[in-house]
């Protein structure tokens, strides 16, 4: 029984796998960002994926195949046999109900199984390679503002914009939180999604296994600048992110509550390649954003902001002279 | 005021000023305005210059006739679906320009021709318009035409409220177009955001034009349910038992049930969205104790059902156009209609799929998860019955047929997409991607195709002639075509990782992909002239296309069993319904005339002006809403609650068509099924000479079923 | 098997329907009108369920306990002349049976007077809490618990105005086929709020008072 099923698995993963190839074959894989999983819970997501589609394609393929055979052997002149009056067989009501039930019946074991497996709040991938390593995890704090990323590093007191490093093998552990709107955070090689709200607190968690660049957005529609609001996450060794950090911590800027108000008022990065940095971090920052926001606190945005973008972007690099953010 | 604002306000004119009138200084938009005035001013002309006010007044404008008002709805679900098309050429001409940070910029633009600001409008008003003033319209215009004659009625049980409902949904759809050139519509898309849509981040009109659009054809689409429901219930001719009943009527019947108690949601949602931004309340703010969550359960409680409520339809016309033209009955009537019911129920257990990453708890998710997918099984039992339905028939390739074999191919591809969305895990990797985009496309294409089947199927029921088939069939393969051109780079950008709603594409990876899709569009562009054509080309040569009463020959149920076009009291004598498909039926047994003879009375509503007066008062309302006009809002609302007193005063409400109106109206019609009469020829089935019935005739008795069925009645 | 498996022998099947009487126009109204009635059910169940979801300590931020403010004995007060109200329309629609025009006319006469005491009492309870401070725009638990008075309210504002109406069209056309079926119809309406008031009285006010 076990072996069947394996063997189900199995050929359901090949169909996928052959189905998908025929699918992407002859364009290039390049940003196809989904089909090239590079951490813990993007494999097991795909993984998932994959057995996914390979046992509906098993039940789709066949129907589709029916569809096409019946409408061209009955197409009138054709060789199909007349049969006007026949419109019942319990026989094939059976088979029709039964088909589909067995399947999503199978689905949905397979589904609570994905589910629990890259669940973000305690995804079992991680904490299962958090008990073998033995190590602790590194926390980032991620706060979403109109229309930036900021990553606070509370182990480290040290804060970046749009630009996320972590380092490969050791498992990451996020705190999210949003000042304004609700974001989407996510890095499709290396995580999926995980809503960012206003006034709460959400949790996600990875672990990445190469070294390397990998793109994150946001994806839930916050607004004018939601386009921009795309950041890099550089996956690095254990010693060069030690390097970063006290590079990081050497810089001079420090961001406090009070700077944190300015910083998160409306401000569209467009084309902007450098983004501030915090050497020092006031600790706390991410549950005082919180308790903010949850006493009404707003980061207004002005009318009809961007409804001339270019005179916009000129405005906004006058007040940023002008030390308004 | 309750609320702060942003910018000027005045009791005369509310938030409105000189400012507001965008068509006068944004470029895209003094282009539109120009050929939309111009539009409006030739028809206009036209109606004036071939005098046609009176007509249109007297027969259409104040008309409770189901069926023209059925028209009506249609008419303005095309125009909406012409509008949307536009916005969707906007957006993908956007996301063809736009892509890469070398890529030019135009018009104020960065990067492409469109700011954040103009494309988060055209992106909402496409959503909102294609699911709630075109294909809403659209199918419930199809329902309330073909409902009552399927079940043998002469009207809907209330064509008052039906009159009203039309005018409710015109005046929803006027609010929008008018926010092109007034002002601006919402910009975060067409399900709202909250708290993007609160004051603070959302200053403008656009959110309140949005809200009140919305709110209107929700009243509207609620009350055309009651309105169809009760149809069904109490208006069936005697014999027409729930087992007999048409599977396009069983398919309303479930889908309204869906609209008369989701909607109700929806204009809670809405509400409480209202209440925030007009009175200051806290429902949906992330701060003073407010729960933005509850905006999410409450809209797609609502949103979710909504869409099998178009979707419910949709395959009900397929059941209907399958077995017509496989010359068959239709495979597995009672599970059909079991699963129809199934869908609608389950419909309701599976909102929390729309936001699988809100960091519910993952037993939660997996709930919903599950639910979902067994949408799939009666959906399939759907497929696999029509594919059944085919089998050991005769298929006929005709245009209905194309189109409802079009709609099987999408919902198998829109199906399996939706149940990869509904595995939650893959939703974590590509919620509120172009994965999605691309499922929801497929399906409400599923809905567009049996929307284009059924008016060729129906059409010649309502204007007793055919519309002609070869540029149809050019219609049909490009509107084939533009959809695989932009949606299977959709599939494939949606499993690349892009997302929703961009503005700019970062990523020059993409372009490839992203310029197919401009060809999709392309295609489609000009598949819409090939329907422009189709049209004309139909109504230049209507004279030989004219039909009879069974118009295809092989129709199987009772709105084949009246006169093409169908007279307004649709039946002179109620028929009694004494099979599942009592024309089908009919015909087996020879018993095909239409004019049985000795006409009596026939009730009927009066027309009456007051539906679209009160329309065009809650319109007001609605605008004087939106700019917070506050004497306009007075104004409607007392002139509201007047005219529907005043109303109920009015005794004089009905009117007797006298048997020998009828007598010569069923005179006048040249069905071929009514030739019989005058040539004494036996009566043919209705169909063009050729076209053969579902069944072999039985041998009939000399005299045949004219002389009998004066014995019969 | 086909598809006509409860055959008609066409040989004697009737195949019009003559002297048809049509729909009886009383029941259509009526059974429409519950129609109505199921979908502001359905806006009362948003609304109730909006006001659990908003229920919680934090969603009262900025404001009292609800246990300090909500008065069960003024919703006690109003429930009496809602229901004496509910029970007049009832005897209303008995001298109907009876066809007794002044009957009714005095019982919804005094049912629409019902109707208003209610309203005053309702106004009196909101304007106090109002000047205390208590309003809606304080935090999401008031947002929603007003709601749901107010519209509640609305609905009988609505009713005895529907109330004055009829007493004109009963004096202008007697029990026309019009008027009864609005006469039921009311009843219904009316009936219908009782009910609600009933989950007013508990959600609303009872459970206020142990939040
Ligand atoms: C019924 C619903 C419906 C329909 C039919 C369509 C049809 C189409 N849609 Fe739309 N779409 C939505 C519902 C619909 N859409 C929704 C809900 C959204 C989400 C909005 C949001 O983000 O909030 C969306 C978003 C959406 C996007 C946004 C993507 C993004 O977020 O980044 C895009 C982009 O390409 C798109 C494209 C298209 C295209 C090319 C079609 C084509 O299929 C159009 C084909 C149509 C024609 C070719 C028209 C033919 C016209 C006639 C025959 C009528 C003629 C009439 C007269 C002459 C009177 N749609
Ligand atoms: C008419 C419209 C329509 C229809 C019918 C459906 C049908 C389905 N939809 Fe879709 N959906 C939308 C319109 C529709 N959807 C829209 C508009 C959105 C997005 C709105 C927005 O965000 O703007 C959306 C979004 C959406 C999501 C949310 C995605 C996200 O935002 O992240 C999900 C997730 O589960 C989903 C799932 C499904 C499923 C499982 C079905 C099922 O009903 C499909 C069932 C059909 C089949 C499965 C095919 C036939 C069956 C067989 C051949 C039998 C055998 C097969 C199996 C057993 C596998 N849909
Ligand atoms: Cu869901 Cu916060
Ligand atoms: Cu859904």
């Amino acid at each position: 029984m076990k072996n069947s099923w394996k063997k189900v698995r199995h050929g359901a993963t090949l169909l996928a796998v052959g189905a998908l190839g025929l699918f992407l074959s002859g364009c290039s894989a390049r940003g196809i960002y989904l089909m090239h999983p590079e951490g813990a819970i993007s494999k097991t997501s795909f993984h998932y994926f994959l057995l996914d589609v390979g046992i509906m394609l098993l039940i789709i393929v066949p129907t589709t195949l029916l569809a096409i055979w019946a409408t061209m052997r009955y197409r009138k002149g054709g060789h199909g046999a007349y049969q006007p009056q026949w419109s019942h067989s319990t026989a094939i009501e059976i088979v029709v109900w039964g088909i589909p039930l067995i399947t999503v019946g199978v689905l949905s074991y397979l589904s609570v199984k994905a589910i629990y497996a890259v669940n973000p709040y305690n995804p079992e991938v991680i904490a299962k390679a958090e008990k073998k390593a033995g190590s602790t995890p590194l926390e980032v704090d991620v706060i979403a503002t109109d229309w930036r990323w900021l990553f606070v590093y509370p182990q480290q007191h040290i804060a970046t914009t749009n630009q996320l490093v972590v380092p490969r093998g050791i498992p990451v552990r996020f705190r999210l939180t949003s000042t304004s709107v609700v974001n989407d955070f996510i890095i499709p090689q290396l995580v999926g999604m995980i809503d960012v709200m206003p006034g709460m607190r959400t949790k996600q968690a990875l672990i990445a296994d190469h070294r390397g660049n990998y793109l994150g957005f946001s994806a839930d529609y916050s607004g004018a600048g939601l386009s921009w609001m795309h950041f890099n996450t550089h996956v690095v060794g254990k010693r060069k992110f030690q390097a970063w950090v006290s590079s990081i911590q050497k810089t001079p800027q420090s961001l406090s509550y009070k700077g944190f108000n300015r910083f998160a008022r409306p401000y569209i990065p467009v084309g902007q390649k450098t983004q501030p940095i915090f050497g020092h971090v006031k600790p706390g920052l991410f549950d005082f954003v919180v308790r903010e926001v949850m006493r009404g606190k707003t980061w207004n945005t002005p009318m009809n902001m961007t409804e001339n973008m270019v005179a916009y972007l000129k405005k906004q690099s006058k007040l940023q002279k002008e030390g308004y953010y | 005021m309750l609320v702060h604002l942003q910018g000027s306000w005045s009791p005369a004119l509310g938030r409105l000023c000189m400012k507001q009138l965008a068509f006068l200084h944004v470029p895209i938009l003094e282009y539109t305005f120009a050929v939309v005035a111009l539009l409006g001013l030739a028809a206009v002309g036209a109606v004036t210059y071939f005098g046609k006010w009176k007509y249109l007044w007297r027969e259409w404008l104040t008309t409770v006739d189901h069926k023209r008002i059925g028209i009506m709805y249609i008419i303005i679900g095309l125009v909406m679906l012409l509008r949307g098309f536009a916005d969707a050429v906007m957006i993908r001409l956007q996301q063809d320009m736009a892509i890469g940070p070398h890529s030019p910029g135009y018009m104020g633009a960065v990067h492409g021709y469109l700011t954040p600001f103009h494309i988060g409008q055209i992106f909402s008003a496409h959503g909102m318009i294609m699911i709630v003033f075109a294909a809403t319209p659209l199918l419930v215009g199809l329902m309330n035409i073909i409902v009552p004659i399927q079940i043998g009625a002469r009207d809907m049980a209330y064509p008052y409220l039906n009159a009203l409902g039309l005018w409710l949904t015109g005046g929803g759809a006027a609010l929008v177009m008018l926010s092109l050139f007034i002002g601006n519509f919402a910009h975060g898309g067409w399900y709202g955001f909250l708290p993007y849509f609160e004051l603070p981040y959302s200053p403008g009109v656009g959110v309140d034009y949005w809200m009140w659009a919305f709110q209107l054809s929700a009243i509207g689409t609620s009350l055309g349910s009651i309105n169809l429901i009760a149809t069904i219930v109490k208006m069936r001719a005697p014999g027409m038992t729930w087992m007999r009943l048409p599977i396009f009527t069983w398919a309303s019947l479930s889908t309204n049930l869906i609209a008369l108690t989701s909607f109700p949601v929806l204009m809670v949602a809405l509400a409480l969205v209202g209440m925030d931004r007009y009175l200051g309340t806290h429902f949906y703010t992330a701060g003073m104790g407010g729960n933005l969550m509850l905006y999410n359960d409450l809209f797609w409680i609502w949103g979710h059902p909504e869409v099998y409520f178009l979707i419910l339809p949709a395959f009900g016309i397929m059941s209907e156009i399958i077995p017509t033209f496989s010359e068959k009955t239709l495979f597995g009537y009672a599970t059909m209609v079991i699963a129809s019911f199934a869908i609608g129920g389950v419909s309701w257990g599976v909102w929390l799929h729309h936001f699988f990453t809100m960091a519910a708890a993952p037993s939660v998710n997996s709930f919903y998860s599950i639910t979902t997918m067994l949408v799939g099984i009666p959906t399939g039992v759907k497929i696999f019955n029509w594919i059944f339905t085919m089998y050991r028939g005769r298929v006929r390739f005709e245009l209905p047929m194309m189109w409802a074999l079009l709609a099987l191919s999408l919902l198998i591809v829109g199906g399996m997409t939706g149940m990869m969305n509904a595995f939650a895990s893959n939703d974590y990797m590509w919620h509120n991607g172009i994965f999605v985009v691309a499922h929801f496309h497929m399906m409400v294409l599923v809905i567009a195709s049996s929307i284009f089947g059924a008016v060729e199927y129906w059409f010649p029921k309502l204007f007793g002639f055919k519309l002609e088939q070869k540029w149809g069939k050019w219609f049909f393969w490009f509107m084939v075509l533009g959809t695989g051109f932009v949606f299977v780079p959709m599939f494939i950008l949606g499993l690349a990782g892009m997302t929703r709603r961009l503005d700019y594409i970062p990523y020059t990876a993409w372009g490839p992909y992203l310029h197919l899709e401009m060809v999709g569009i392309g295609l489609y562009g000009a598949a819409l002239l090939f329907f422009l054509a189709h049209l004309y080309v139909s109504l230049r040569d209507r004279e030989s296309r004219r039909v009879g009463a069974d118009a295809w020959g092989t129709g199987r149920s009772v709105e084949w069993m009246t006169h093409s076009p169908v007279p307004s009291y649709n039946f002179a004598l109620i028929p009694h319904i004494n099979a599942r498909d009592e024309w089908a039926w009919r015909k087996d047994n020879g018993l095909t005339e239409l004019h049985p003879g000795d006409y009596e009375p026939i009730h009927m509503p009066k027309n009456t002006g007051v539906p679209l007066v009160l329309g065009a008062f809650f319109f007001t309302l609605a605008f004087g809403l939106t700019w917070r006009i506050w004497w306009l809002t007075a104004l409607s609302t007392a002139a509201i609650v007047i005219m529907i007193i005043v109303r109920s005063f009015d005794t004089d409400t009905d009117m007797t068509i006298p048997p020998n109106e009828v007598e010569r109206t069923e005179k006048r019609r040249s069905d071929r099924a009514s030739d019989f009469i005058a040539t004494g020829v036996p009566p043919y089935a209705g169909g063009p000479v050729g076209t053969a019935t579902a069944y072999q005739r039985l041998p009939e008795p000399a005299g045949g079923t004219g002389a009998s069925s004066g014995g019969r009645l | 098997m086909s598809a006509h498996s409860t055959a008609v022998d066409p040989k004697s099947a009737s195949l019009w329907a003559r002297h048809y009487p049509g729909h009886d126009v009383i029941g259509t109204r009526t059974f429409g009108f519950w129609l109505y009635m199921l979908t502001d059910a359905m806006v009362y169940a948003a609304l109730f369920a909006s006001l659990v979801v908003l229920s919680h300590a934090s969603n009262m931020v900025g404001g009292p306990a609800p246990s300090e403010f909500i008065n069960p004995r003024v919703a006690y007060e109003e429930t009496i002349a809602l229901f004496a109200s509910v029970l007049t329309y009832g005897l209303a629609m008995v001298s109907l049976k009876k066809g007794s025009r002044r009957g009714v006319t005095g019982w919804i006469l005094l049912s629409a007077l019902l109707g208003l005491v209610y309203l005053g009492l309702s106004v009196a309870d909101n304007v106090n809490l109002f000047q205390h401070g208590i309003t809606p725009q304080t935090n999401g638990f008031l947002s929603a618990f007003f709601a749901i008075i107010i519209y509640h309210a609305v609905h009988i504002v609505v009713g005895v105005a529907w109330m004055l109406v009829m007493l004109l069209q009963i004096a202008k056309e007697g029990f026309s086929q019009n008027v009864v079926y609005r006469l039921i119809n009311l009843r219904l309406f009316w009936h219908f709020q009782a009910v609600i008031w009933v989950f007013v009285f508990v959600f609303v006010y009872l459970q206020g008072v142990v939040l």
